[in-house]
């Protein structure tokens, strides 16, 4: 073979090796790739080559029970800006400057956000519609100046407003930064609330956000469902004033709860945890709690745990342990003020539970009209002995006498003839060893004797009174009102309904009742019981004119001192329903460690509960019925007699139930105090000034507390004022405690006074 | 094999056909040849291989069609103008044109003498490279002015220049380890010294294919090629443990691990190579059209270099992937065609080792892209954007028209 045809030969070979082969191989590794593992490759690529923007889904409102608005989410934009499209130093300062005029920002540390070489920082989050219009014209103005586009730009948001601030701030609760539920019903059912967000997908570069290529792909949002709550405003605020009142007057130091439920329905129509919190600004710890925080220090950090000694740190883990510190207190007083204490604390039910005690050996068949029960000021069981309230001792009591006097040692033996075994069964049956279930988060469980629910003699005996174990607000009124209601155990709830964004109902909750857990006829009895001891027995400072108030009140106490001041916390609580013979709503008062003086259910929280029910009650629409003695005090409203002749004003003030005072000579009434409208008692004074001169006259206003009614009446009308009476005047040994107008301010004759009255002669309870 | 049955009348024929171009008795023959070759631009086209031409014509329009849709999200995001590299290329494929026409009127026969010179001057530019300052660490490019050009490329063609002159020169001595390997052993041995240095490993892995390649069509014995096979195994070996391949392993690391790498160094490493995957898997079949990458938008780096055929594959799918790489192979066939149609031992040799080097340059670069070897810098040819390459190649080009244009001439 010559060389050429070798050579020939070769290349043929190398022809083959190149084509075949090379070409071979490539086209098949190509063909795998595009083919074989094509969906995959594509799979991923996409993941890179697509942005998926999330379009926000409306939050659904929150309305009370009549549809008024609790939380709502409104529009609002957030500043986005892409440094990476600056030209120049000049445009970025300029942005920056006017950036941070508009928002309230650093302009030094937006200078830096600038200087970034990326296309999406976050400037600002939740701005409002008015700098949102400053940050159109600016986009406008850099657009015109420098003619640059896309610098910044604004990414729709929503923002949770609540128009009550703090009303039911523990029931409604709050959302996060990302709209997201973090307590109350906002987390309960944020599910139904967010909505579902939309996603607008798009395609971008590896270094930008700005759509590439053609790619889009939009998911609108669904706006989230509303809840109609069966809260009601009216009643919410009412419970939180009086409540706010009570924590004042009687120096609180934990707060207090108070919730109205529908006895009937397990609908709660007020929850309060007072004081509550701002909604519209949830992470700002109340004045109260401020006070309260311990300044850290060195004595601090030691006292605390968070170091033995502070000389050995260096300074600069000193300031950091300093500042772990702060925070770590921060934190814990923001959780205690965000602490829905109606269901998330327990505390011994004290006398209150004595209802259930009784009505569980009624159901039982175990006292009976022939049971009697005797006290000598303390009970002895085995070496050890359980004072009454009443150190003197009841005598011989029947069983609602024992309720009435809430006499310990009465209810020790009643719960003896109850035994071990039936008192854990209904107290199972009552709900007390089980979560209510209420849609709230953040219930917390009983704490009963042992597991299994065996006690021994010594726990039985306390538990009859309710003392040594403990439950929580909610299981207790639920409890209440099964006594209450004809003994059906109902599932407390706070929605109502929820409903889509355009208004359709998704979900209604139903009224449910768990269990009767006693007869209609032992309920029945137990609200005559408590009915009789709201007005002569231990609960009686519960009382409300008018109204058929049943209720009991209840001390318990604490076990552990959380102000500091060596003395065990107390409890001090009230908890009845209304009217007795239909009962309608309950209402449980707690107050947490009362620091002012009296610790006692009787006297810190029947008042406030009084006075709760004296509004609930009339907004409800429950009619009132007045003893003769009540009727002396209602109040009326004074007519319009200005205008009218001496004689025609003086005939028609004598026909509304006024007595007429006339001062001046003239003829024709040209004022009148007190004015049209004003509540003034039946039998009060009107006084009609006929001329200019005569109504500069003042009178002074008269010391009138310490009075019973009829003399504070005396008193004031001899100064030629009215009174109005509040609070516990009906029993014979009431006695006024406070006067709205203080002694010795200088008012116009007619004038209405407004005096509390309590009862004197209160069961420290 | 069979030199020693050679006839004494046909080898003294071979040779004579073999040194005639350089010999000073054919000087007549020569310039009658050169006459008729002058440039003239009515002559433009006389002579040179119309297929060949055409499929290289075909190349560049593809090749900066692609280079364009390739480059220009890359262009406007880092330079800020979508058509600064086809602009560019379009520029240097123009010389390149001319470059091609202007030496395929010059006779190749004029290589014959240059070769030494030329393989002199791949060695200075191997030397030059290293004494330069570079940023990188990495010494490839010789500047001058804006314009650079890698210095392996010069070696490439020396290689195949000097192979090709050797083995014409000592056609009838190749069957000898002397003559027929050692030559071919020295300048790969040296080259490849010196290409360590800088380092260039990919160009390593070329030119020794090449002289592989050159040695192989240059006659020589089989069995040294088996003996060089095993001896190469052995150096890699070698280098392995001294931990010259350093930098290589680093380059290495992750090869065949773009798809399973997550985080970290590997991650990056990888990532030029994922992304090259990426969009070839995305092209599927027919592609997702001329124009409508997704990878290039800054997701593959470099998308107008190395990596172009990533992006083709995306836009044009397998079926366009595949006609490309039929043009090439066209190309390749048409080339080696044209050599062994050379009149002389030397056109043959040095026309299939252009030739050849394309194809491989073609094989080794996708191979590159699909993660069957590892990422190491082999541009694309007609495709990759650069300046020295194009035109490099087009020179190269346009000597493989020379030697057409020479035996279509004495053809006709």
């Amino acid at each position: 073979m010559g060389a050429n045809q070798k050579l020939r030969h070769r290349t043929v070979w190398l022809l083959i090796i190149i084509l075949a082969l090379g070409f071979g191989a490539v086209i098949s590794r190509l063909a795998y790739l595009q083919l074989v593992k094509g969906d995959d490759l594509q799979k991923k690529a996409v993941e890179q080559q697509l942005v998926d923007t999330t379009i926000s889904a409306k939050r659904g409102t929150i309305y009370d029970t009549k549809g008024k608005v609790l939380a709502q989410s409104a529009s609002v934009w957030r500043v986005v800006m892409a440094p990476a499209t600056f030209e120049n130093d000049e445009q970025r300062e300029y942005v920056a400057k006017n950036l941070a005029e508009i928002l309230d920002l650093d302009e030094a540390e937006l200078l830096e956000d600038t200087k970034e070489n990326t296309y999406y920082v976050s400037v600002k989050r939740k701005i409002e519609s008015e700098e949102k219009d400053k940050i159109l014209k600016l986009m406008n103005d850099i657009e015109e100046k420098y003619e640059i586009s896309g610098v910044i730009s604004l990414l729709d948001d929503y923002k949770r407003y609540y128009p009550y601030n703090e009303l039911g701030s523990s029931v409604i609760g709050f959302t996060g930064s990302d709209d997201q539920g973090l307590s109350g019903v906002e987390v309960q059912y944020d599910d139904y609330l967010s909505g579902t967000p939309g996603r607008l997908v798009t395609s971008r570069s590896a270094v930008s956000t700005k759509a590439a290529f053609e790619y889009n792909q939009n998911i609108d949002a669904v706006d989230g469902d509303s809840l109609i709550l069966t809260i009601d405003e009216t009643i919410q605020s009412i419970v939180e004033k009086y409540m706010a009142q009570g924590i004042v007057d009687n120096d609180v130091y934990n707060r207090g709860v108070c919730i109205v439920m529908d006895v009937n329905t397990g609908e709660i129509l007020a929850m309060a945890s007072v004081n509550g919190f701002d909604l519209n600004d949830p992470f700002t710890l109340s004045q109260e709690e401020k006070e309260r925080m311990k300044t850290v220090d060195s004595e601090y950090l030691i006292k605390n745990g968070y170091t033995e000694d502070p000389s050995k740190l260096s300074d600069e883990e000193y300031k950091k342990l300093e500042k772990h510190a702060k925070n770590e207190q921060e934190s814990s007083a923001l959780s205690k003020m965000w602490r829905n204490k109606a269901i998330s604390d327990t505390y011994y039910p004290g006398s209150v539970f004595k209802m259930v005690t009784l009505s569980m050996a009624l159901e039982e068949n175990l006292v009976n009209e022939d049971s009697r029960f005797s006290c000598s000021g303390a009970y002895k069981l085995y070496e050890k002995n359980i004072h009454c309230h009443n150190t003197a001792g009841h005598g011989t009591e029947t069983y609602q006498e024992a309720l009435w006097n809430s006499c310990n040692p009465a209810f020790i033996q009643i719960g003896q003839l109850v035994g071990e075994e039936k008192f854990w069964d209904y107290y199972q049956a009552f709900g007390f060893s089980e979560k209510t279930g209420i849609d709230l988060p953040g219930e917390s469980d009983d704490i009963f004797f042992s597991e299994d629910g065996s006690l021994g003699p010594v726990d039985l005996a306390v538990a009859s009174f309710g003392q040594n174990f403990s439950i929580t607000p909610i299981q207790m009124i639920t409890a209440a009102s099964a006594v209450a209601n004809g003994g059906n155990l109902v599932q407390p709830h706070v929605v109502k309904q929820i409903l889509d964004s355009k208004g359709n109902v998704v979900k209604t909750i139903p009224n449910d009742t768990k269990r009767q857990v006693i007869s209609t006829d032992v309920s029945k009895e137990m609200r005559e019981i408590l009915e009789q001891n709201a007005i002569t027995g231990s609960g009686k400072a519960g009382y409300v004119a008018g109204y058929r108030i049943a209720g009991k009140t209840g001390t318990s106490e604490k076990l552990n001192d959380s102000n500091g001041d060596g003395v065990d916390d107390y409890i001090a609580s009230y908890c009845g329903f209304a009217p007795a013979d239909n009962p309608k709503i309950a209402a449980l008062v707690f107050f947490d460690t009362p620091l002012g003086g009296s610790y006692y259910g009787s006297a810190v929280s029947a008042p406030v509960f009084a006075n709760i029910m004296s509004e609930v009650l009339p907004y409800l629409e429950v009619a009132a019925q007045y003893t003769d003695d009540e009727l002396a005090n209602i109040d009326t409203t004074a007519g319009s007699y200005t205008g009218m002749s001496v004689k025609d004003a003086t005939k028609a003030a004598n026909s509304d139930g006024f007595n007429v005072t006339v001062k001046g000579e003239g003829d024709k009434v040209l004022a009148q105090v007190p004015v049209t409208g004003t509540t003034v008692p039946v039998d009060g004074t009107i006084v009609l000034y006929t001329d200019e001169n005569s109504s500069s006259e003042k009178v002074t206003v008269p010391d009138l507390v310490g009075y019973s009614v009829s003399d504070a009446n005396y008193i004031a009308s001899y100064s030629g004022l009215n009174i109005s009476v509040s609070g516990s005047a009906s029993s014979s040994d009431s006695v006024s405690v406070a006067q709205s107008i203080k002694e010795g301010e200088q008012v116009s004759p007619g004038t209405v006074i407004t005096i509390t009255f309590t009862s004197g002669s209160t069961i420290n309870d | 094999m069979n030199t020693i049955e050679y006839s004494s009348k046909e080898r003294r024929r071979d040779y004579e056909r073999e040194t005639g171009a350089v010999s000073h008795k054919s000087q007549n023959y020569n310039k009658r040849n050169r006459i008729k070759k002058r440039f003239s631009l009515i002559s433009m086209g006389k002579g040179l291989d119309m297929p060949f031409c055409i499929l290289i014509m075909i190349l560049l329009a593809v090749g900066l069609t692609m280079m364009f849709s390739a480059s220009y999200p890359v262009a406007y995001y880092e330079i800020g103008d979508s058509y600064y590299y086809l602009k560019r290329q379009l520029l240097f494929i123009l010389i390149g044109l001319i470059l091609m026409l202007g030496i395929s009127f010059v006779d190749y026969h004029y290589f014959h003498r240059m070769s030494v010179v030329v393989l002199a001057v791949s060695y200075f530019a191997l030397l030059l490279v290293l004494v330069l300052p570079s940023p990188t660490g990495v010494h490839r490019w010789i500047g001058i002015g804006s314009f650079g050009i890698q210095a392996s490329e010069i070696s490439k063609f020396a290689i195949i220049l000097f192979l090709a002159h050797w083995g014409s020169k000592y056609y009838d001595r190749m069957n000898t380890f002397k003559y027929g390997v050692l030559p071919g052993l020295i300048v790969f041995v040296s080259t490849a010294a010196l290409l360590l240095l800088e380092p260039h490993y990919s160009c390593i892995v070329i030119i020794a294919l090449l002289t592989v390649l050159m040695l192989y069509i240059s006659g020589i014995n089989i069995k040294w090629l088996l003996i060089g096979g095993i001896a190469l195994i052995a150096v890699i070996l070698i280098l392995w443990v001294t931990g010259m391949l350093s930098y290589a392993m680093e380059r290495m690391e992750g090869w065949g691990q773009a798809l399973t790498a997550t985080e970290g160094k590997l991650w990056q490493d990888t990532w030029q190579t994922r992304n090259s995957l990426y969009a070839i898997g995305s092209g599927g079949l027919f592609g997702l059209g001329l124009g409508q990458s997704r990878q290039k938008y800054l997701f593959l780096p470099e998308p107008q270099n190395d990596f172009i055929f990533a992006v083709v594959c995306e836009e044009l799918g397998l079926v366009g992937a595949v006609i490309i790489l039929l043009i090439f192979a066209l190309l390749v066939w048409r080339g080696i065609v044209i050599s062994l149609r050379a009149k002389d031992r030397f056109g043959k040799l040095l026309g299939i080792g252009l030739t050849s080097l394309v194809g491989l340059q073609v094989i080794l670069n996708i191979l590159v892209i699909t993660d069957w070897l590892p990422n190491t810098g082999i541009s694309l040819p007609f495709f990759s954007y650069g300046g020295s390459s194009i035109l490099t190649l087009m020179f190269e080009m346009g000597i493989v028209l020379s030697i057409s244009r020479t035996s279509n001439i004495e053809k006709s």
